[in-house]
């Protein structure tokens, strides 16, 4: 009777779970996460999926988990009882999901290979309207302002990490999931669960993060500036003949621009622009944009989530690196946030059309959700201030921004 | 342009530098990228008004008139809305004019 207790005992993972409590901290994590997605609504269609991978990843003996590849390449499992040391790189796929099962598999087939990023960003460039950006040209440059972020923190983590590792830490601060994951595949992929994770989560912390920036930094005065009312102030002279034209023409036109300046920002910015394209050009391209706005962007972002999510295994999660970067990536994010707030104060003090502070703030990625939280905060202000389309300006530039920054840290660290 | 021609001929090993080298590198690569990131949205922006101009030039499109007829709302969808309204709200609310917007 007792070995058959003890044979259920080491069949189930309770056994190594009192013998590794350290697990006990990855659930309660994945709780946290869920809670936040489900009951909170922060980002769900990401942190779902990516809260619901740190949980399965962390079951001794579910073979969920993804095994990192150290510098070399090797990964490290036990097979048939035998420790094996492989390069991952060299090992065919159906060995990869035979060996070390289906989750490595999606993670070194579409997330390692760096294949995910760009196709994410077709979807994201799907369903982004530029109508609002081109409607507010000015606004867009907060979206450069708030990439301060960014290298701010690439100073203080370059004196803790390498350049590379410091590089794929700051680029948290762009606020963009798959930018960060590219950026990290290029620059230091071993620190991808931990980035990642950061990353995915602060975006689903943009309605707590920036109201607490924005409070620390903004008058009650400068959060009530009615951008309505400052455009019939001072009125645009820009009149739209075309905007459908307007909207085919930019997408084409900044590719070309951004591939000519930044090479390595175009496989993310090209492919922005390029599932913007067929959204624009209307009915003769439809059946491209639904299926890249909802069956590949979906199919997608389930992937990247759940495989993200399992990157997060107790021993590559529970270290002070880790710890270094979640910290890190705070402190990019909110200098990010600030760094736009600062550039708006700043042309405030020399332009007698006063600008909203939240108008810089959404200059990080982040959209809409950005945006939206920023309308919410000015609303709460003042109940007719709504200023989400020209947040969206700034918001749809921070895109631009942080892929064009991605670009420049792989171009000089990579 | 090669960035990494620029950088790595005047760094050679990154793992073997110093922090203070990491540093100076860290605030040149600072001063580059914002630089960089605020040239190419800049030229978003003008690039953004050239095509505003340029479109507005070459492909206006035809102006049509708008014709805006507001449309009177049927006397029984109008009740049947009224009595939905007290209905729902358990008689506390009533609609006293319904327009379609």
């Amino acid at each position: 009777m007792g070995e058959i207790l003890n044979k259920i005992y080491e069949m189930t993972a309770i056994g190594s779970i009192v013998a590794d409590p350290r697990f006990l901290i990855m659930y309660a994590l994945a709780f946290v996460l869920l809670y936040l997605g489900i009951k909170k609504e922060f980002e769900p269609l990401l942190l779902v999926p990516i809260a619901f991978g740190v949980l399965i990843a962390n079951f001794p003996g579910g073979g969920m988990g993804v095994l990192g590849a150290d510098g070399e390449g090797l990964v490290h499992y036990i097979k048939d009882g035998v420790e094996v040391s492989k390069n991952v790189y060299e090992m065919s796929l159906p060995e990869i999901a035979h060996d070390l099962g289906i989750m490595n598999l999606i993670y070194y087939a579409l997330i390692k290979s760096g294949l995910l990023p760009p196709i994410i960003f077709m979807g994201v460039g799907a369903l982004t309207d530029f109508g609002p950006m081109l409607r507010n040209l000015k606004l867009a440059i907060f979206g450069a302002g708030a990439q301060f972020g960014i290298f701010a923190v690439l100073l203080v983590a370059s004196q803790f990490f390498t350049l590379q590792e410091a590089g794929s830490l700051a680029i948290i601060g762009g606020a963009d999931g798959p930018t960060a994951i590219f950026t990290t595949l290029k620059l230091a992929p071993h620190l991808l669960a931990p980035i990642a994770i950061a990353a995915y989560s602060y975006m689903a912390l943009v309605p707590v993060i920036i109201p607490l920036v924005v409070k620390l930094t903004c008058s009650k005065k400068e959060l009530m500036i009615n951008m309505k009312e400052q455009d019939k102030l001072y009125p645009s002279k820009t009149e739209f003949k075309n905007m459908r034209a307007l909207k085919i023409i930019f997408p084409i036109a900044v590719t070309t621009i951004v591939a000519i300046i930044v090479p390595d920002a175009v496989s993310l910015v090209g492919m922005l622009m390029f599932g913007n394209l067929i959204k624009e050009i209307g009915a003769n391209t439809s059946r491209l944009f639904e299926t890249a706005s909802n069956g590949i962007m979906n199919a997608a972002t389930i992937f990247l989530g759940l495989s993200v999510g399992a990157t997060m295994t107790v021993d590559a999660f529970l270290n002070f690196q880790t710890l270094g970067i979640v910290a890190g990536g705070f402190l990019a994010f909110g200098f990010s946030i600030f760094g736009g707030i600062l550039l708006v104060k700043v042309m405030n003090l020399f332009s007698k059309k006063k600008i909203n502070p939240l108008v810089g703030a959404t200059g990080l990625s982040a959209v809409p959700m950005a945006s939206r939280v920023a309308n919410d905060i000015a609303l709460k202000y003042d109940p007719k201030n709504h200023v989400l389309n020209y947040c969206m300006s700034s918001n749809v530039a921070g895109v631009i921004g942080s892929a064009v920054a991605a670009g420049i840290l792989i171009s000089f660290l990579g | 342009m090669n960035f990494n021609v620029i950088l790595l001929n005047a760094a050679p090993a990154v793992e073997q530098l110093s922090n203070w080298d990491k540093f100076v590198e860290a605030l040149l690569l600072m001063a580059i990228g914002m630089l960089t990131v605020f040239v190419v949205l800049l030229i978003i922006i003008f690039l953004g008004n050239l095509l505003i101009k340029t479109v507005n030039r070459f492909f206006p499109e035809e102006a049509k008139p708008v014709v805006q007829k507001v449309q009177a709302i049927d006397a029984n969808v109008q009740e049947a809305i009224k009595k939905a309204i007290v209905a729902i709200s358990g008689g506390k609310q009533s609609a006293q004019n319904i327009e379609k917007l």
